[in-house]
């Protein structure tokens, strides 16, 4: 039976050697540890001994030769049995990598030798049979053993011993009443990180929900349908939240949670107003010509299918403002004690919704072309009245405006969006009387109204910024002049 | 500076009066007055140590071939295991460092024990009571304070025809370990041996590096007596063990035996002597063969015949046949038992392991594809 | 019932494991005659002779090498190292031969040695007297790590890990070593909760705290100050810290959702990295908020006059309960 001896490697991870000399050549009879071949590896010259003792049937490799850890260098015939392996062959599991398997003849099968050092790399995997499990991980359902419990230990574990176990405690100092124990557990919902962040962003309550993914973990499609069935649905919000918790007959008193969106509106108020100085400004502007214009835009093709208010004009006349006084747009950074002047316009629209005030903002509206701002801003309000702002819609503004003239008042004086430098509102446009070039007439006026954070944007350039939208307004001329 | 310049230099190997000679290189006996040889199985000591010798020489091929990932050749060093092994009684415990494959031999342990380490079969697992013989220890000294620990267990437990021998190279004795045990023995008095097989190398550092005095003066500066004996001769280091072990079984204390021997393979299959090796030194030392003198004692007294040396030389090939049959045939440890004998009890950190990896192996598509 | 120190808990432990098994040694420097610098091991040569209590030399490698000599011969020692900074010398007898000779030998061999180790800082010394070495051992295989918090459990404990099998290193909080409780010295160790369990010391529902040592009595403290932000801590003392007991500790934060983990031990690389790695793994879709730790700064522990600094208070676990409430 031909045998094949490979290289070894001699010496805790050689990976070559170089065949320096032959000491047998073919048709030479070898006996167990007779000394065939010098090589040279990068430590020594070493002789090898003949693991076999028979007939060599040839060189596999010259003399000179530089071989790696694992070829065959010599073919030996060993006299014996030609069915199977001798039995000098180990009938045990052998760890080849994948390369080796090609290079087997199946009858002389060779076996593996170790201390082969460094396996070669592999760019394959293994096939698997099915994906990887979630293991050791806490058991989701509360019927489970342990789940809910605070000891963890079997039926035998022993009693605790008594608070506070050895510690003495300060004097004067009661020991607390016993928590709720092993045994109640606390309905909490299953839900990754980043839904966790979502609920709260939009407003959900996490822990009334049915999660419907594995072992009843609440997915981000769960979080999105329930704050869709907050908008949707009549009866919902907090005005409903009051109606359902209005007892029958008369009460003393209405108490609605504030919950969701009114919650986080509320304290994004507060954290504004009281951090920003707010001052704000008014200007009453004649907008006759932007109403006038308003109407031919709603005819140009352009602006088919959208819908077209003064509030874009608005719009725009800020944008354009924001251009030619960069400082409007930007944010004070506290913690690092810098004004960050910002560079696309991301305007912010307050839109009533039925949750309440929600603000989301058009990316970069000071690039969009008058149509395109338009659509944005029709498609923005559109999403955020039925519910279905995202949290990318409602993060990252720079400036917003707000209408409050739906609301059927004159002007305000508006609270900064956190983070933001400047807010602008309008009111109702009516029907005022107006000295047009020095004699009196009807026209259409609407007052604006300019917060500004007073650590940013000083009187100038808060005046400056609300002349130049009245003043575009007057005449929208000016904002093709301007841009 | 001063620094004394590192390496061997040509060095006369002389016979002082200090140490120990039973049987000279050419084989003839030399008496000692304070070291009687009697009962000496000499023929028994040569077939051991020409055994020993095989077994070594075999490794070394079977390591040359891929089946042994490392040996440690004891080749040069026969004389001082085999008669320091033989002086010992049953009941003594012997600790080794990682090349004392004589003194396993001596002690009735497979040497097939031996090659599974090297192989990377196991780390070298045996019950050290069974043979009396601990499991080799790596790490250069640490051996030398389990001895003096259980040593002092035969204190307690009243063993007083107990010993404990533990050998070490003389490398280690630079170690800390070795001197907090010369400390430890000689403050508690434990009936312990150290013997040291100076072999004049730690890899490639000489003895001069490790120690500015002879190795057996060191036991002075502890309080214990210190002997020097020809490490290549078996009856003188036959007698100054046994002699030693009497006294420490006589409750005298510890006691340090340098065995002067020379290492004539390298620190290991991956070492390469010839790097820092005198070629000269090599053959000077041939000359003071420790096999070699015992087979012209026994030839040249009659005590041995032709066929004598004969049949002992085919036993050794029997031996290595069997040897290599064995080793080839050894089993690879099953993936999971990796996770086994880490500790007595149970581990519910190291169980979850397991699972997940036995998880991990049955989750691939061909049955048993052993990693 | 009697009230005494936990120094003296451990001491009765002792004895009574010397009392139960006649191969029960303790060996370390000035344990004998003295005591202990400590007097943990006061009494005790007196009754059980100094071959069963044995003052060693110097050498911290030599006591637990010659204890692994001991072991072998079917001895059990209890070996001290006098301050934890003084065990790195025996780093080698520990790490390379008494954690892995089982192993080695293949269940052959066994080591039931424990290596008593007063550890933490809190005492104002002096250098190297208040470290906390613990992750090292709990990082080696083949060791079973523990750490004491009180009386009770201590004397408990002691006799546990003397009883079992496997190697132990076993940590005590020395500037806890006067603190006094009740314990009941009758109390047979079988009945205690097993060394490698946790224990819920005060039940809670907001947050679960986690601890050892030292810094247990602390958790408490800052427990009942949190009682009036309206916040119920669950503080757990670990006990074991190689193997972790993650059943306890997992049904504690999939209940509260919030979980900080304290010791003296420097944060990074710490043991608080391991646990907020398994309970991040085991506790995913329960978290509120990211495992936070609070524990020693990446400095080499400081001289005594800052260590107040160094060493998480009641203020800095208080404020890592505060962070987790703001994800």
């Amino acid at each position: 039976m031909r045998k094949e001896f490979r290289l070894p490697d001699v010496g805790e991870g050689l990976t070559e050697a170089d065949i320096v000399s032959w000491h047998v050549k073919p048709g030479d009879t070898v006996t167990i540890n007779q000394i065939i071949v010098d090589i040279e590896t990068a430590k020594a010259v070493v002789e090898l001994p003949s693991p076999y003792a028979g007939t060599v049937s040839a060189l596999l490799v010259d003399a000179g030769q530089t071989v790696d850890v694992g070829t065959p260098i010599i073919a030996v015939e060993v006299p014996g049995a030609d069915d199977g392996p001798t039995e000098q062959e180990p009938a045990r599991q052998e760890p080849e990598t994948a390369e080796d398997a090609p290079q087997d003849t199946p009858p002389a099968r060779q076996p593996v030798l170790v201390g082969y050092g460094v396996k070669p790399g592999s760019t394959s995997r293994r096939p698997r049979k099915k994906p990887p499990t979630r293991p050791g991980s806490y058991p989701a359902t509360p019927s489970m053993p342990g789940a809910g419990g605070g000891q963890g230990a079997g039926p035998a574990s022993p009693p605790r011993p008594p608070f506070p176990s050895g510690i003495q405690l300060p004097p004067g100092v009661p020991a607390p009443p016993r928590a709720p124990s092993a045994g109640q557990t606390r309905s909490r919902a299953l839900a990754k990180p980043p839904v966790r962040r979502l609920a709260r962003d939009l407003g959900v309550d996490l822990g009334g929900l049915a999660g419907t993914g594995p072992e009843g973990l609440v997915t981000r499609e769960d979080v999105e349908r329930a704050a869709d069935a907050v908008t949707a649905a009549p009866g919902h919000g907090p005005q409903a939240g009051a109606a359902a918790q209005a007892a029958p007959g008369p009460a003393a008193e209405e108490r609605i949670p504030v919950r969701g969106v009114r919650k986080h509106t509320a304290a994004a108020m507060v954290a504004s107003a009281f951090t920003a100085p707010h001052v704000t400004e008014f200007l009453q502007v004649d907008v006759t010509e932007t109403m006038a214009a308003t109407r031919r835009a709603r005819e140009l093709p352009e602006f088919a299918g959208i819908k077209v208010s003064p509030l874009l004009f608005v719009a725009k006349a800020l944008l354009i403002a924001a251009g030619r006084h960069p400082m409007i747009n930007s944010s004070w950074d506290e913690a690092a004690r810098e004004i960050v002047v910002k560079r696309p316009v991301n305007l912010g629209i307050a839109v009533a919704a039925e949750r309440g005030l929600i603000v989301p903002n058009v990316k970069g509206a000071d690039a969009l072309p008058l149509a395109g701002l338009a659509r944005a801003i029709d498609e923005l309000a559109a999403t955020a009245r039925a519910g279905k702002a995202t949290p990318a819609d409602l993060a990252g503004g720079t400036i917003t405006i707000t209408n409050v003239g739906v609301f059927g008042v004159d002007t305000g004086t508006p609270i900064l969006m956190p983070g933001e430098a400047a807010i602008l509102a309008f009111g109702m446009v009516r029907d005022m009387p107006w000295v047009v070039a020095g004699e009196l007439a009807v026209r259409k006026v609407t007052t604006l109204s300019l917060s500004f954070d007073h650590r940013i944007v000083d009187g100038e350039l808060g005046s400056a910024v609300l002349r130049d939208v009245g003043s575009m307004l007057e005449d929208p001329v000016r904002m093709l002049a301007w841009s | 500076m001063a620094i004394p310049p590192y390496g061997h230099h040509e060095k006369e190997w002389h016979l002082t009066a200090e140490t120990i000679q039973l049987l000279t290189p050419e084989g003839e006996r030399v008496d000692h007055p304070e070291y009687p040889l009697d009962g000496a199985d000499v023929r028994g000591m040569y077939r051991d140590m020409v055994l020993v010798r095989r077994i070594d020489s075999e490794a070394i091929a079977l390591q040359r071939q891929g089946e042994l990932g490392l040996w440690a050749s004891l080749l040069g060093q026969e004389a001082a295991q085999i008669g320091s092994a033989r002086a010992l009684s049953p009941k003594d415990m012997a600790f080794p460092s990682y090349r004392e494959h004589g003194v396993a031999w001596c002690r009735g342990l497979d040497p097939l024990r031996l090659l599974e380490m090297f192989r990377g079969v196991t780390h070298g697992a045996w019950d050290p009571e069974e043979h009396k013989f601990h499991l080799y220890t790596i790490v250069i000294g640490d051996q030398t304070l389990h001895a003096t620990g259980y040593a002092m267990g035969i204190q307690r437990d009243g063993g007083e025809d107990e010993a404990v021998i533990a050998y070490f190279g003389d490398g280690a004795t630079s170690q800390g370990d070795v001197s907090e045990a010369f400390a430890w023995a000689s403050v508690f008095n434990a009936p312990l041996v150290f013997f040291c097989q100076n072999n004049q190398f730690a890899i490639s550092a000489p003895p001069e590096r490790q120690s500015r005095v002879p190795i057996y003066q060191r036991a002075a500066g502890f309080g214990f007596p210190g002997i020097r004996v020809d490490g290549n001769d078996v009856l003188a280091c036959y007698a100054v063990t046994r002699q030693a072990l009497r006294a420490v079984r006589e409750g005298e204390g510890p006691v340090l035996i340098e065995a002067y021997t020379y290492r004539m393979g390298a620190h290991t299959t991956t070492d390469d002597a010839t790097r820092y090796r005198l070629a000269s030194e090599l053959e000077a030392w041939r000359l003071r063969d420790p096999i070699e003198r015992v087979r012209s004692y026994l030839a040249r007294t009659g005590e041995a015949d032709g066929a004598f040396f004969e049949q002992v030389a085919a036993e050794a090939d029997e031996l290595a046949v069997k040897l290599r049959a064995d080793c080839l045939a050894l089993p690879d440890p099953p993936p999971l038992a990796l996770f086994d004998h880490v500790y007595a009890g149970h581990n519910a950190v190291l169980d979850a392991e397991r699972a997940q990896y036995a998880a991990y192996l049955a989750g691939f598509e061909e049955k048993g594809a052993g990693r | 019932m009697t009230r005494i120190t936990l120094s003296r808990a451990l001491n009765e432990g002792l004895r009574r494991a010397l009392e139960a098994d006649e191969k029960v040694m303790i060996m370390g420097e000035d344990v004998g005659r003295l005591g202990g610098v400590f007097r943990v091991t006061d009494g005790l040569q007196k009754d059980f002779g100094e071959h069963r209590v044995v003052d060693t030399p110097l050498a911290e490698s030599g006591i637990i090498g010659t204890a692994i000599g001991l072991a072998l011969r079917g001895y059990r020692p209890v070996c001290e190292i006098q301050f934890d900074g003084f065990v790195y010398p025996a780093t080698d007898q520990i790490v390379s031969q008494l954690a892995k000779m089982r192993s080695r030998s293949r269940g052959r061999v066994a080591l039931p040695v424990v290596i008593r180790i007063p550890f933490g800082g809190g005492i104002g010394a002096v250098e190297h007297h208040s470290e906390s070495p613990e992750i090292f051992f709990a990082h080696t295989a083949g060791l079973r790590v523990v750490a004491c918090a009180d009386p009770a459990d201590a004397f408990a404990m002691i006799q546990l890990a003397i009883a079992g099998e496997d190697p132990v290193i076993f940590f005590e909080p020395k500037r806890r070593y006067w603190d006094k409780a009740e314990v009941d010295l009758t109390a047979p160790p079988s009945d205690a909760l097993p060394l490698d369990k946790a224990r819920v010391v005060q039940p809670g529902d907001d947050v679960t705290l986690l601890s050892y040592g030292p810094l247990v009595r602390t958790c408490l403290e800052a427990a009942i100050a949190a009682r009036e932000d309206g916040k119920s801590i669950e503080v757990i003392d670990l006990r074991s810290l190689s193997p972790l007991d993650m059943e306890t500790i997992t049904a504690s934060v999939a209940r509260t959702g919030r979980c900080v983990v304290t010791h003296e031990a420097p944060v990074y690389g710490g043991l608080g990295g391991e646990i907020a790695a398994r309970v991040t793994e085991q506790c995913f879709y329960h978290l509120e908020a990211p495992v936070l730790r609070v524990g020693g700064f990446a400095v080499p522990y400081p001289p005594a006059r800052t260590e107040d600094h160094y060493l998480p208070d009641l203020d800095r676990i208080l404020d890592a309960v505060d962070r987790t409430f703001t994800y």
